[in-house]
């Protein structure tokens, strides 16, 4: 079994703001419903929170680290009798690859979209040509000098 | 009732579906909803990717879209599950929890802004069912949709988390139903109705698994279309069919519609207007039963 990592499961705590370890009892209730656990056999939410508990950070923030199936639906949401909300302590965790650098590119992509446009998609001629023929205006501007201040971790 | 709402149409539907934007835009005046526009939204920003990198960023960016909308004084709506999900829950994580909101508030300084929470944030189709009355759907319609089979489908973000959304019954949804019988058409409900569509599943399988089941599961039905809210789940049903004929060999043919292209084809526009033509599914057969000019 992996090491307990203590310091993880403390970063972990603050950023769900709780405990997890004191109120998921692995009663499993997040697994009938999960479409990502009936489509894969590896994954499991409350196999998932297990680890979590056990401190087990490596294969949880690896990059072929399961979290990644979650497909974020919120049934575990909607089924967890103790308010553990799996799929918010997956979205934590996903969190802390972003901070390690181990997250799918995808994610990065994202980011550097808003980043640099706002948006997360590109606008192109077709875009407006397309909103034209609808009789739509133009897509409006996005005061990026006010996203680019939000999105500084740190500011000066 | 003085229904006036700030709309968010959000990246997805303004820039890849604007047939979506428009068919809101032609359809809301006849129900006696009026929008009115705010300058300076960004992206939502994303609840599945832009979320997995830094929430309390994410949140920032939700917020100072929130305060755009309190700063007009009036509450949002939106049409896209995805900014549904960002927004509601930026309401409601910072409204229910002062030293979150104080975070967020010190980055929105930068900026001079505040989020104070004095919007609420709803879905069309809660203002429809809600400020509205569904009655007043129907009272729109010119053309009913009589003898066109509907199957329904939800997808995740518009029902749950169900706490955070309050929009219907995660588990026994109507109103998609009912609002698909306000039109004239025949709500089908079927198998798979309330499994994901798959979009958020980083995995190069799975997501093409769920598509296919969902679809196996309305083709036996013999249905003229799926309908449904979510451009999300468009994608993975519309385009999506193309990529499971490569991938499967299986082409299942079921047009897929957005719940305001059908409106409008019920208030009599025409399907060209709404920009079927556009959908990687064509729907001559739907158009054909119509009795509309097809495009
Ligand atoms: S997360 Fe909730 S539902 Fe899942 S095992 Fe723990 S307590 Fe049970
Ligand atoms: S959100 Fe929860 S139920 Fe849905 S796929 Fe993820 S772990 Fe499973």
């Amino acid at each position: 079994m992996a090491k307990i990592d203590f310091n993880f499961r403390k970063k972990l705590n603050a950023m769900i703001g709780g405990e997890l370890h004191s109120y998921c009892f692995q009663c499993g209730a997040c697994v009938g419903d999960c479409p990502a656990a009936r489509y894969s056999p590896r994954f499991n939410p409350r196999r998932i929170m297990l680890q979590a508990i056990l401190g087990q950070a490596d294969p949880l923030l690896a990059e072929d680290s399961v979290i990644w199936e979650c497909t974020n639906c919120y049934n575990c949401y909607e089924r967890c009798p103790q308010d553990v909300r799996p799929v918010e302590v997956i979205m934590a965790l996903k969190n802390m690859t972003h901070k390690a650098r181990t997250n799918p590119q995808q994610v990065n992509d994202m980011v550097k979209a808003v980043q640099e446009t706002g948006r997360t998609v590109v606008l192109t001629s077709v875009v407006d040509r397309r909103r034209g023929e609808m009789g739509l205006e133009k897509m409006g501007d996005v005061p990026m000098d006010e996203i680019r201040k939000l999105m500084q971790t740190r500011f000066h | 009732m003085n229904l006036r709402y700030i709309p968010f149409f959000g990246c997805m539907i303004s820039a890849k579906y604007p047939q979506f934007e428009a068919a809101v835009r032609k359809t809301l005046p006849r129900l006696g909803i009026e929008l009115v526009d705010v300058e300076g939204f960004s992206c939502c920003p994303d609840p599945i990717y832009f979320k997995s990198s830094d929430k309390l960023t994410w949140l920032t960016l939700a917020a100072r879209n929130l305060c755009l909308a309190e700063e007009a004084g009036l509450d949002l709506v939106t049409m896209c599950s995805g900014c549904t999900a960002t927004l509601s829950e930026t309401r409601h994580l910072l409204t229910g929890d002062p030293k979150l909101k104080a975070r967020v508030n010190r980055r929105l300084q930068r900026i001079g802004r505040t989020f104070r929470g004095t919007i609420r944030v709803r879905h069309i189709v809660t203002v429809i069912r809600d400020d509205l009355g569904i009655d007043k759907v129907a009272q729109s319609v010119t053309r009913p949709l009589e003898g066109m089979r509907v199957a329904i489908h939800y997808g995740c973000h518009l029902l749950k988390p169900s706490r955070v959304m309050s929009v219907d019954d995660p588990d026994r949804p109507t109103i998609l139903e009912d609002l698909v019988a306000a039109i004239g058409a025949e709500p089908v409900s079927h198998q798979e109705r309330v499994l994901c569509c798959g979009k958020a599943c980083m995995d190069e399988e799975m997501p093409a698994q769920m598509t296919y089941d969902v679809l196996a599961s309305v083709e036996k039905l013999n249905v003229d279309c799926m309908g449904l809210i979510c451009p999300t789940c468009f994608d993975e049903y519309d385009l999506g069919q193309l990529k499971l004929a490569r991938k499967f060999g299986k082409r299942f043919d079921i047009p897929i519609i957005y719940y305001f292209q059908l409106l409008a084809l019920a208030q009599g526009f025409n399907p060209e207007d709404m920009g079927l033509h556009w959908h990687k599914i064509k729907a001559p057969k739907l158009i054909e039963k119509l009795g509309a000019v097809a495009g």
